[in-house]
């Protein structure tokens, strides 16, 4: 298994960005992070990463309720980027609501929709997932 | 009547003459009115042609006191001719009655008879008089007083205020209702001007329709209009205002239906309150949904990766007796956020969200999802539904229903008695029947009956009743407009009997 060099997170909430980086370190997944607490803070600083190729994040995990920029504007504008490079984007939700589950399909860019807690299961398939890209 | 009074007292002898009696019978003929004769001196009766018509009698008939009489079967019409005959022979009275008479071919008729008494010295020697067929006049006459008296009953017991109303606005009229809803008398009514009691808000409303009214553009018209009763209440109508108009076709005066709507009103107001109440009550419990959709469950989510970690990282910490503890503290409130997100997510959709869907099919696909339990327990599941039978619904909702009702159908069974569950399908009225009969365990109406379908609530002893399925199976049919009954006996069974719309 490959280890995956950085992760960017994408979130407002302090405990689950902890515990995250402490369960993608533990289960040997990833060392580096980038973290952003708000859509607007991660589009702004990812826009110039995305668009030189330099430094992007292999994977994006992306919370959905978020104050200032909430995920599906952060998604809105970042389709709009004409990346150098590819990277994988998770949303990654405590929401379960079937709209959202559905809206988030609308996003090709979506790799797929994760239901908070993030487990050490569902880190091991998401990275295989990454690998078979 | 003077002119006839004078022929019939002229002496005989004058008026026998050929001419004369022409003349009378063209009379007689021509206005239905016969005349007759008594001579008390030789006890002799005569009728004229008229008279004998009337009787209908032919015109050789010979009549007799007896048989004049006898026209009057009815006791109280035949004394007050005998006694105005009395009257006049002994105190020499003339008189005129009406009466009910038979004629000889047994017709009922009305008659009119005049009786002259004819003095001779002092002595009462005739009695002249005429005779009149008044049938059609006296039905005429009944005919309006049963009129009469049907607007009168109308007028006064509708339950409706009325009233006629002048040129001038001013009340003529009133019945009992409107006196009753405006608070003031009838006195008190009479020759107001019924716009001082009108709304002043409403005044003048009707002003174009009631020249087009009087100008004939239009026969009546209807509105509401509010009104003030004496104690200051504002009284709602629905006035209905009509015009009538003399046989020269010019307005007379208006006639006003008011239909006290006051109560509607408020019911409607009532009703519009709580509307807006149960809407806004509906929003936050969508808030509300939403808080436990996402907020607790961030919460929770975030409990779990911590313990998660815990576990990884310290494993000493979790040696003790409290962190198990913990540990299931933190899995049952993600159950119960679960459990809540399952509920609050039921929507009741629009009826036009629902698709028709073959009942047989999917109550196929609930047994074959439950096979391995209906094996293991060996239970007997029959369908007897009709192959071209559809139920209105959304397919998530149907197979829940369907698949909770089977799995409680085999979980509360009988110990020792293999499940026996047979669905059957009817169409009734309105809705598609469906029973489900089991042999299982049932339950004690008289105990559970108003909690049956209540959240969290448990009849068994059983590992994994939780108390959402039924609760959850409910929702589901109320969100299809669909219903649920149950009949159940302990120890003997349950029959479910579900309700789907079809159309």
């Amino acid at each position: 298994m490959n280890k995956i060099d950085l992760t960017c997170i994408i979130d407002d909430d302090p405990i689950f960005i902890f515990a995250a980086k402490r369960i993608l370190k533990v289960s040997n997944f990833c060392d580096n992070f980038t973290i952003f607490n708000d859509g607007m803070e991660a589009i702004n600083q990812l826009r110039p990463i995305m668009e030189s190729g330099d430094n992007v994040p292999d994977i994006i995990l992306l919370d959905i309720n978020m104050p200032i920029m909430d995920g599906w504007q952060f998604l809105d504008e970042f389709i709009k980027i004409k990346p150098a490079k590819q990277t994988t984007l998770y949303i990654v939700s405590s929401s379960i609501d079937p709209v959202d589950l559905e809206k988030a399909k609308d996003y090709e860019l979506v790799t797929d929709y994760i239901i908070k807690p993030l487990s050490k299961t569902r880190l091991i398939k998401m990275l295989q997932e990454t690998e078979s890209k | 009547m003077d002119t006839i009074e004078k022929i019939l007292l002229t002496p005989k002898s004058e008026t026998h003459n050929e001419k004369n009696i022409e003349f009378l019978n063209a009379i007689q003929d021509s206005i239905a009115i016969g005349s007759w004769e008594v001579d008390l001196r030789t006890m002799t009766i005569e009728w004229s042609e008229m008279t004998k018509r009337i009787h209908e009698v032919p015109s050789d008939y010979v009549p007799t006191f007896d048989k004049a009489f006898s026209f009057y079967p009815e006791e109280k019409y035949r004394e007050i001719v005998s006694n105005a005959f009395e009257r006049a022979v002994k105190f020499q009275e003339k008189y005129d009655i009406e009466l009910k008479f038979i004629s000889a071919k047994n017709n009922t008729k009305w008659v009119r008879s005049i009786g002259f008494p004819v003095y001779e010295n002092n002595e009462c020697v005739k009695v002249r008089g005429i005779f009149q067929d008044i049938t059609e006049k006296t039905n005429r006459v009944d005919d309006i007083i049963l009129k009469e008296k049907q607007i009168n009953t109308t007028w006064h017991h509708s339950p409706n205020g009325m009233a006629i109303i002048g040129l001038d606005s001013k009340l003529k009229s009133v019945n009992n209702r409107l006196c009753e809803f405006l608070e003031y008398s009838e006195e008190e009514l009479i020759d107001l001007n019924f716009e001082r009691l009108t709304h002043p808000e409403d005044k003048n409303i009707d002003a174009e329709l009631i020249i087009e009214m009087i100008d004939g553009a239009r026969d009546h018209y209807e509105i509401e209009k509010r009104y003030i009763s004496k104690s200051g209440e504002t009284v709602s109508c629905l006035v209905s205002v009509s015009i009538l108009r003399d046989k020269h076709n010019l307005p007379v005066h208006y006639i006003a239906n008011l239909a006290n709507v006051s109560k509607l009103r408020e019911a409607k107001n009532d009703i519009k309150d709580l509307l807006h109440t149960t809407e806004s009550q509906n929003l936050r419990l969508l808030n509300f949904a939403h808080i436990v959709s996402h907020n607790l469950r961030s919460h929770s989510g975030n409990l779990e990766m911590l313990l998660d970690l815990v576990e990884d990282e310290i494993p000493e910490a979790t040696d003790n007796e409290y962190y198990p503890l913990i540990n299931d503290a933190v899995n049952n409130l993600s159950e119960t956020i679960l459990n809540l997100n399952e509920i609050s997510s039921i929507n009741t959709r629009s009826y036009n969200d629902l698709t028709h869907l073959n009942l047989l099919d999917y109550t196929e696909k609930a047994v074959s999802s439950t096979k391995a339990k209906a094996i293991e327990t060996d239970a007997t599941i029959t369908l007897d539904i009709d192959k071209d039978v559809e139920v209105l619904s959304l397919p998530a909702y149907l197979d829940s229903i369907l698949l909770n009702f089977l799995t409680n159908a085999i979980k509360y069974r009988q110990p020792n008695i293999s499940p026996n569950i047979r669905f059957k399908a009817q169409k009734t009225n309105h809705y598609i029947k469906l029973d489900i009969e089991d042999n299982g365990l049932g339950i004690d109406l008289n105990l559970h009956k108003n909690k049956l379908f209540g959240l969290y609530k448990t009849f068994h002893k059983h590992e994994d009743s939780r108390g959402l399925g039924l609760f959850i199976t409910k929702n589901h049919i109320d969100a299809i407009g669909g219903k649920v009954e149950v009949k159940s006996e302990v120890n003997k069974g349950t029959v479910f009997s579900l309700y789907f719309r079809y159309e």
